[in-house]
Parts: C-alpha cells; sequence; structure tokens
C-alpha cells in the first residue's frame, strides 16, 4: 500500500466553494442576513462611538480638560478653601514638562450670587480670560454684551437663565458671596459684561465665569498668598489624547506638592464613564442579539448542507476519503460563508459608516434643546467614527462568531460511517 | 493465486433482543483477475458480504485477507488508506459527487492518492474514452443520464487502478441497453487490465457475463460454480 498522501488544500477549497453555491438561492439569504446583521451593527457602534466621543469631548472641553491636577480631598468635597496653595510654582512645575498641550489655570468656586431682586447658587469658573478654551465655547454664544477684557477685575460673563432669574443684563451689579471654611462669608461685586446663551440648562441657569483675578480674592480669603497665586487646579487639554496615560504618569512623577492630586478624565466625570459603560453594555446585549441570529443562519446553512450530503459524504468515505478531510471540507465551507459574510457585512455598513461620517444624522428633533447627560451634551448632528480597533474586533468578533458556527456541523459531517451514509 | 480470501466471516445483528445472522460462515477465495458475481435473493447477504470486503463493514467474526493484508486488523485510517489504495467501488446509484464535472469525479480519487496533475489527468481522460465519454467529460452528474453516470464511476474505479473492484448491484437501475453497454465495457476493462470484479446481483444480464457465480441464500454459500459464459 503506498503512503504518499497529499491531498492539495486548493482542493478542498474547490470543493467547498462549490457545496456552498449548491443551493444559490440559500447561500445568498444567508448571507444577506448576515451582511444585513452586520452592517446593521455596524452603523449602530459607529453612531453610539461617536456619540460617546462627542459627549467625552465636549465634557473634557466644557469641564476641565484630560487631566487635572487639584487638592487631593476636593473631588469627594468640593469647597472653596481646597484650593492649590502654590498655583505659580505647580504651574512652572507643569509648564517643565514641555507636554503637548494646553495648561490652563482655573479657579472654581461654589457661591450665592445676589442682585436686588433675586438669589441663586452659582459656579464661577475663573479663568485666563485670554487664553482659557472655554472661551472659545462661550464667547460665540454671547447673546448681549462681550467677551470680558485685559484689565477689567470685575467682569462677569453670565448665562441668559441666570440673567432671567436674577432679572439683570449688561452693566447690572451681581454680588458674589462665598461661605468660608471659618463660617464667616466672603462677598465681591461684579459687573456683567455678556450674557450667553448655550442651549444647556446648567451652563444657562447656573454658571458664570469672571477672570482669574476676580475669583483669587475669595482664595486669599481663605488664607491663600497673592504672591503664589493659588488656584482651585490646573486644567491640561492635551494635543494627542493618545498620551493620556504617559502624560500622566510623568505628572505625577513631577509633580511635588503637598494635598495635590493630578486626575484624567475619566476619575473626573465618573458619571459620564459609568453611563458610557452601561450604555455599551446595553449595545453588546443587541450584538450578541444579531450575532445569534448570524449564528442560527450559519448554523442553518452549513448543517442542512451537511445532512443533506449524509449519503455523499458515506461516498466519499468509502472511496477513501479520512474523517478529517471531512471536517476540513465542511470547516472550510464555514470559512468561506464567514469571509464572504464579513466582506458583504463590511459593504453595506462601511458604506452606511461612510456616508454617516461624511453627512451625518441630525438628532436635533429627537434631542430637546438644554439635554444633558451625566455633565455633558451631544451635538445634534453625530457622525459616524469607527476607531481601527472597533473594525479589528467587529471582524474578529463576526468572523470567529460565524468559523465557530461550523464546528457543529463539521463534527457531525465527522460522525457519517459510510455503510450508514451509503444505506440513507 | 487467491486476491481475496474470507475464513469464517459471520455477520450478526443485534435487534433488540434478536440477533440476526445476516452471513454465517462464509469462506470465499477469489483469484486475481476473476470476473465474479454474487447472486441470490434480496436479503440473501451480498450486499452485507461486500460491504465487509470492502472495509465499510465489520465482520462480527472471521478473517478477511485482500492482497495479503488483513483487513479486520487495520483501524479506520488504515482501512480508509486501504480503500483508496486497494479497493474500487461502484453503487447502484448516485454514485458520483454532484459539484465535479465527470473529469473531476474521475480524477478524484487519484487527487487523495497524491498522484501528480499530469499523471491523474491523462489517466482520467483515457479512461473517460474508453467508457466513451470523452466528449462529455467537462459535464457534471446533473448533465449526464444513469447509464452516463455510471460509466463515470467504472472509469473512476479502475483509473485509481484498484487490485479490486466491488460492485453492488450496478446495473439495478440501468435499462437493458444502457445495461449491456456498461457490462461490455466492465468486462472489457476486466480483461485488459487484469482487475478483479465482484458483483451483487441478482440482474441475469450480469450473470450471463460472469466467469464465475457465487449463490448465496440466507446469509450463506450455497452454491459456487465456474461458469463457460462467453
Amino acid at each position: 500500500m503506498t503512503n504518499t498522501q497529499s491531498v492539495p488544500i486548493g482542493v478542498f477549497f474547490m470543493l467547498a466553494w462549490r457545496n456552498l453555491w449548491r443551493h444559490k438561492r440559500r447561500t445568498i439569504i444567508t448571507l444577506s442576513s448576515i451582511a444585513i446583521g452586520f452592517g446593521l451593527t455596524v452603523f449602530s457602534i459607529g453612531m453610539q462611538d461617536s456619540g460617546h466621543n462627542n459627549m467625552v469631548k465636549n465634557a473634557i472641553n466644557m469641564g476641565d480638560g484630560h487631566i487635572t491636577i487639584q487638592h487631593s480631598e476636593y473631588l469627594a468635597s468640593p469647597a472653596n478653601h481646597r484650593f492649590l496653595e502654590e498655583g505659580k510654582s505647580l504651574l512652572q512645575q507643569v509648564e517643565a514638562q514641555s507636554i503637548k498641550a494646553q495648561v490652563v489655570p482655573r479657579i472654581t468656586l461654589q457661591t450665592l450670587a445676589s442682585t436686588a431682586n433675586n438669589s441663586v447658587g452659582v459656579a464661577v469658573q475663573g479663568i485666563n480670560i485670554k487664553s482659557d478654551p472655554l472661551r472659545d465655547i462661550i464667547e460665540d454664544k454671547i447673546q448681549d454684551g462681550r467677551w470680558l477684557q485685559q484689565g477689567d477685575e470685575r467682569g462677569l460673563i453670565i448665562g441668559s437663565g441666570m440673567a432671567r432669574k436674577l432679572k439683570t443684563k449688561v452693566g447690572g451689579k451681581v454680588v458674589i458671596m462665598a461661605g468660608k471654611k471659618g463660617g464667616d462669608s466672603e462677598a465681591q461685586l461684579g459687573r456683567v459684561r455678556g450674557i450667553f446663551h448655550s442651549g444647556m440648562l446648567e451652563l444657562d441657569n447656573y454658571f458664570i465665569v469672571a477672570g482669574l483675578d476676580f475669583t483669587r480674592r475669595f482664595l486669599i480669603a481663605e488664607g491663600g498668598k497673592v504672591e503664589n497665586q493659588p488656584l482651585t487646579r490646573v486644567a491640561i487639554f492635551l494635543d494627542d489624547e493618545k498620551q493620556l496615560v504617559n502624560i500622566k504618569q510623568q505628572l505625577n512623577k513631577a509633580i511635588n506638592q503637598p494635598n495635590t492630586v493630578v486626575l484624567d478624565w475619566q476619575q473626573m466625570l465618573p458619571q459620564l464613564v459609568q453611563y458610557i459603560v452601561i450604555d455599551d453594555v446595553s449595545a453588546y446585549v443587541m450584538q450578541i442579539f444579531i450575532l445569534l441570529v448570524i449564528v442560527f443562519g450559519i448554523v442553518n446553512t452549513v448543517l442542512m448542507g451537511v445532512l443533506e450530503r449524509t449519503r455523499e459524504f458515506g461516498l466519499l468515505r468509502a472511496l477513501g476519503f479520512q474523517k478529517n478531510y471531512l471536517v476540513l471540507l465542511v470547516f472550510l465551507e464555514s470559512l468561506l460563508l464567514s469571509g464572504m459574510a464579513v466582506f458583504f457585512g463590511w459593504l453595506v455598513g462601511g458604506s452606511i459608516h461612510l456616508y454617516v461620517a461624511a453627512y451625518g444624522i441630525d438628532f436635533s428633533g429627537l434631542i430637546p434643546e438644554g439635554t444633558t447627560f451625566a455633565g455633558t451634551f451631544m451635538d445634534p448632528i453625530i457622525y459616524s467614527e469607527l476607531s481601527p480597533a472597533r473594525v479589528y474586533q467587529l471582524t474578529s468578533i463576526v468572523f470567529l462568531t460565524t468559523l465557530a458556527s461550523g464546528i457543529y456541523p463539521a463534527i457531525k459531517a465527522s460522525r457519517v460511517t459510510p455503510i450508514e451514509a451509503l444505506r440513507t | 493465486m487467491s486476491l481475496l480470501k474470507l475464513e469464517h466471516i459471520d455477520k450478526i445483528y443485534q435487534q433488540g433482543q434478536i440477533q440476526v445472522h445476516a452471513l454465517s460462515d462464509i469462506n470465499l477465495e477469489v483469484d486475481e483477475s476473476e470476473f465474479a458475481a454474487l447472486v441470490g435473493p434480496s436479503g440473501s447477504g451480498k450486499t452485507t458480504l461486500l460491504n465487509i470486503i470492502g472495509g465499510l463493514d465489520t465482520a462480527s467474526t472471521g478473517h478477511i485477507h485482500i492482497n495479503s493484508s488483513n483487513i479486520a486488523e487495520l483501524n479506520e485510517q488504515e482501512l480508509s488508506k486501504f480503500r483508496l489504495f486497494e479497493l474500487g467501488f461502484i453503487f447502484q446509484a448516485y454514485n458520483l459527487v454532484p459539484v465535479l464535472s465527470a473529469l473531476e469525479n474521475v480524477e478524484l480519487v487519484m487527487v487523495l492518492q497524491g498522484r501528480p496533475h499530469k499523471e491523474r489527468s491523462q489517466r482520467a481522460k483515457h479512461y473517460l474514452e474508453i467508457v466513451g465519454l470523452q466528449d462529455m467529460m467537462h459535464r457534471r452528474p446533473s448533465e449526464l443520464s444513469g447509464g452516463q453516470q455510471q460509466r463515470v464511476a467504472v472509469a473512476r474505479a479502475l483509473a485509481a487502478g484498484p487490485r479490486l473492484v466491488l460492485a453492488d448491484e450496478p446495473t439495478a437501475n440501468l435499462d437493458s441497453e444502457n445495461a449491456s453497454a456498461l457490462l461490455d465495457i466492465m468486462f472489457k476493462l476486466a480483461l485488459e487490465e487484469k482487475t478483479t470484479f465482484l458483483f451483487s446481483t441478482h440482474d441475469p444480464r450480469v450473470m450471463e457475463r460472469a466467469k464465475r457465480i457465487i449463490t448465496l441464500s440466507d446469509g450463506k454459500i450455497i452454491n459456487d460454480e465456474n461458469v463457460n459464459n462467453e
């Protein structure tokens, strides 16, 4: 008996390919259902990722950057007296790291804003009025008045909702009063220079922008020294957010001040992170259902193909096909079906993604003005976003799932005994 | 010299509490180049015996020697290999792989044997020519008649160069004309190739051509005679 058996793999591929197209309609229906299911998954993930990225981007821009350096107890218990005593030297230490980022000093105060007509609890954000990124967001939205000017030590920019509540207008006086650690209070008089309307209730009703000099008066009142330029925090807006972990580590090593902590945006915005996690989980559940549909589609097609070829498999076994050849053959059928499913899935999903990435979908009719989620908001027009990692992940999941769907039919095929099969 | 030697072959099926003796104490020798027919009524054990000889089924007891190999001692993988290199099969119907052309069907066993492309292509074309299908070699089974499909099966069985061809009622589904043509081809090839043929049949046309007729009844050989068919 000769022992030289080396069957070219191409023969198995050829057989598998032709077997797949033995029932064209069935294969096309299976492929279509997988492609549509996969396409919808790609689309929904693209939109979801984009929505999340958009919310994170807005939260970072509106909030305190990718990385925040602040008092170690501020996050757990925000209070005006939990500030960074050595603001000036801290800024110097950060700038000495030469990181590619915008480094922004900020003073945040929890205060009461009062006019002769009314009082409202507000958050006052003290910023560098020339260079803080917040200027880019708020200045465009000023409906009445103008942005703050250098040397204006009393200027305030307030939201439209607050102006309504305080019954004030541009040029009006507003007293900002903050409780001190010792039980006293500190009050400063400000003047409204501009009134903005962002459409976000949290900003429009409860947010005031002022210069650093104005807000620093409250920290001085808490015991800070003018020459040390105390701050509530240093906000760092990275040029490349992928460097977040590295830069955070670098800053952690470099910053040497008491009661100071370096936090990333996930630590600063835990509610947003939780929201994204929950949203992701619900999306994963949805994707599992879609994958199940795909699995059943593949199993149906390949298993039907196996069951109706029982006699043929018996014939092949009788002719000298070994068990593992049949496993290989059926597995290759699943592999080809999986490959085509992924290809056509990407054709459908990728096309939708590219269209929505270019033109976006306007959700303004669905999201009422002023709606915020977990302290941030979503732009009304969402453009689909898929990272290379997502493309790899989706392709792998669908490919491996469809491939795994072929295991049972392949095992079933390998169990065919020629004698039983030829009797059928 | 005997190519096939069966010694005390029994085949017992268990059907619930009942034991069915499909074959009882079969002793048989078939020489090289013989053209022998296993005959007998339905249920006499013809197909069971062919399946055991072909290694598709196992005997309950006894020894089967083909070309000095005791196939009862071979494992599943060795049996596959044995069938591939030593045996040719022609079944009653549905013999061919539907997604392969006639030429590819004939080549298939040679592909599994690992023969080079050129050799198998030449041999496949040669045998298709012998069976008169040289003009239909690229047709798929669905485009061939039943008789043509059986001729492809004969070409496939012989192209792989087996020592023994086992044919289980190969003419059962064919009309008289096709059956006669197929038998002519097989008889001619048996002579030319010096291949041993063992048929199971109750087709009188086959019996008329056979040189030896082994009659089975109730799983036993009741008659074994050489006949002088010309």
